[in-house]
């Protein structure tokens, strides 16, 4: 393989990684926005995502678009249940809900253990074949993650710019109190937040699961680079999301091709730790109010 | 949270004299070596908890408890394999904790809120990680397995029943010292800290160095106890403390109480032996810990311990004398 070949691998990969862990990280920020927990659990929603496609379109053959929503929708669901059942209890209790998506990371990983089981299954790929630009090759099993991940933050985007629920989420994850004495509807803004993030982490490992393997254990690496990634970008910020998710996605695929993957962790921890030195609100971030 | 000032009572020094005696003749009273293997374990576990509960006595949380332990654990056992003794690679080993805490801790502790939650777990995540990838120091996947057992007075702590009383005084010893840090000026200003950082820092503590050393100590005694039992399996690997230990530590936290010394003894005495209860579903276990976390914060927050502290009060409500000590319990 030629040097540049391996070089726009690298870059495929590192965006494809990257834009993965945009999502995980969005859906996660936006939990903590709004809601103010932080969700221990959100990489266990990621794993049941990639599970139920892995047996809908992996085991039952069922259509590609079929197999997404159904994963999706029932993930989705759960998380609805999660909330209703258990976070719904502590939010603005930082702490208590910290410990208590803890709980449920344990519950949901382990229930998907003994389900399952603990060996890990392949998912059939979605496309075959690659894309040839002047001589380069993309992979099109990579490039449909990215399109597809590309297309889940811009719809969130203009979901949360756009539209009418989108200025009542902003609202209430300025302030809450203010939001609904402005009449918004609190009580349903955090359930409809708290389910677009877990489907957020649903379709990043519907998306992930024909790439790598599915396993009840695959939760908490991308809770992991979730937390790196808002840390990085500034916790609450959107835009900061997808910068930090990307520039770790980079860091992974570069490092990892180049020197070695352990490096590339170490790296990262060295990035959090540089940026809380430098710059403690995230990149993108705005200082955290003192409320 | 609230401050209550415990007045000790005869009755009380009759209890705890009496639950250490019984702890202590445990060798003589156990039908067999797993219940002493269990209370060994229990001991390094209350350690554990005691180091993650003196940091959320200042306020932090700490999910890279384990984190800290494997450190620990590490730097004990190629101390001692390359020929230090035992003894004294378990104090190193708590210090070397110490001092990753205290650097780690002067940096992200500077932040508010949660930050320093995800900082310690990426900590702990790169702790295992090194252990991994530094293979031909920490025999990577594989584990360091040989490790000397401690010895005292050339005689070493190889049998169950032997090693037992040294892991007890260990905890009874940090038992203590965390019932005296808590009666301390310190442990006053790390429970400030906690109730109210912004009041405790314009009443002129400098809260940022209160959680530091409160972080600092409380990883100190996890590096302790890691390297503990490290000596005691006479093994470690990177897989002795994943992020799901920590987890354990938390939730034994948590279901015991946050806020005393009593709390943690509650929850590993509740919790060490549920493992071994539920071997035969590995992953039953691990549910079952899970639903106590999050069923204990719905019902009883400040975890099983506080239950003991409300029926005493409530006692207390009957006789006269201690009507004032009642009137301000919650």
């Amino acid at each position: 393989m030629s040097m540049e070949t391996i070089l726009v691998q690298t870059v495929v990969n590192g965006l494809m990684v990257g834009m993965i862990y945009v999502l995980m990280a969005i859906g996660f920020t936006m939990v903590f926005g709004i809601m103010r927990i932080v969700n221990f659990a959100h990489g266990e929603f990621y794993m049941i995502g990639a599970f139920l496609f892995a047996i809908l379109y992996g085991s039952n053959e069922l259509p590609f678009v079929v197999s997404l929503v159904l994963s999706v929708a029932a993930t989705a669901l759960l998380g609805l249940l999660m909330e209703r059942i258990v976070f719904r209890r502590f939010r603005g209790n930082e702490l208590n809900g910290m410990i208590a998506s803890v709980g449920v990371a344990l519950i949901l990983q382990n229930s998907a253990l003994l389900l399952w089981g603990s060996s890990s299954r392949t998912v059939p790929s979605v496309v075959s074949g690659v894309l040839s630009v002047g001589g380069i090759v993309f992979p099109w099993s990579r490039l449909v993650v990215i399109i597809g991940a590309i297309i889940a933050v811009v719809s969130l985007n203009f979901l949360i710019t756009h539209t009418r629920i989108g200025r009542a989420m902003r609202a209430v994850a300025q302030d809450a109190e203010i939001a609904q004495v402005q009449g918004i509807r609190v009580d349903i803004i955090f359930p409809v937040a708290f389910v677009l993030g877990v489907s957020l982490a649903a379709f990043a490992g519907v998306l992930m699961a024909p790439v790598l393997s599915v396993s009840p254990f695959i939760g908490l690496a991308p809770t992991l680079k979730a937390f790196v990634i808002v840390v990085i970008g500034g916790l609450g910020s959107v835009p900061g999301a997808v910068a930090g998710g990307l520039l770790i996605g980079l860091i992974e695929s570069f490092a990892g091709t180049f020197v070695s993957a352990s490096l590339s962790e170490i790296l990262q921890f060295l990035v959090v730790i540089g940026v809380v030195l430098l710059r403690p609100q995230g990149l993108l971030g705005r200082k955290e109010r003192e409320a | 949270m609230t401050f209550r000032t415990t007045e000790f009572r005869p009755m009380q020094y009759a209890g705890i004299a009496g639950a250490v005696a019984l702890a202590a003749l445990l060798p003589w009273l156990a039908p067999n070596l797993f219940y002493i293997h269990l209370a060994t374990l229990g001991c390094i576990n209350l350690m554990l908890v005691l180091g993650l509960a003196i940091i959320a006595r200042a306020g932090q949380l700490s999910m890279g408890h384990g984190g800290f332990a494997l450190v620990g654990g590490y730097v004990s056992a190629l101390l001692s394999m390359r020929g230090w003794s035992p003894l004294l690679s378990l104090f190193i080993a708590g210090f070397v904790a110490a001092a990753i805490a205290a650097a780690l801790g002067w940096i992200i502790l500077r932040l508010r809120g949660v930050y320093f939650v995800l900082v310690a777990f990426a900590f702990s995540q790169i702790a295992v990680l090194l252990a991994l990838d530094m293979s031909s120091l920490t025999g990577g996947a594989n584990g360091l397995v040989g490790v000397p057992p401690i010895s005292i007075f050339g005689h070493a702590l190889l049998a169950k029943p032997q090693f037992y009383p040294f892991a007890l005084a260990c905890a009874l010893v940090t038992l203590g010292l965390t019932w005296v840090l808590y009666r301390s000026p310190l442990g006053t200003m790390m429970a400030a800290t906690a109730e109210n950082q912004r009041l405790t820092e314009s009443s002129g503590i400098d809260t940022h160095r209160v959680q530091v050393i409160a972080f600092t100590i409380g990883s100190g005694i996890a590096g302790f106890a890691g390297a503990l039992s490290t000596h005691y399996l006479r093994f470690i690997s990177p897989d002795s403390y994943t992020f799901w230990e920590s987890v354990s530590y938390l939730t034994m936290l948590v279901v015991g109480g946050r806020d005393g010394v009593l709390g943690p003894v509650v929850g590993v005495l509740v919790l060490t032996p549920l493992p071994e209860l539920l071997r035969a579903t590995e992953g039953l276990q691990h549910i079952i810990y899970g639903a106590m976390l999050v069923l204990c914060l719905m019902f009883v927050p400040n975890g099983l311990a506080s239950l003991v502290q409300t029926w005493r009060s409530r006692q207390r409500v009957v006789r006269p004398s201690a009507a004032v000590v009642a009137e301000e319990a919650p």
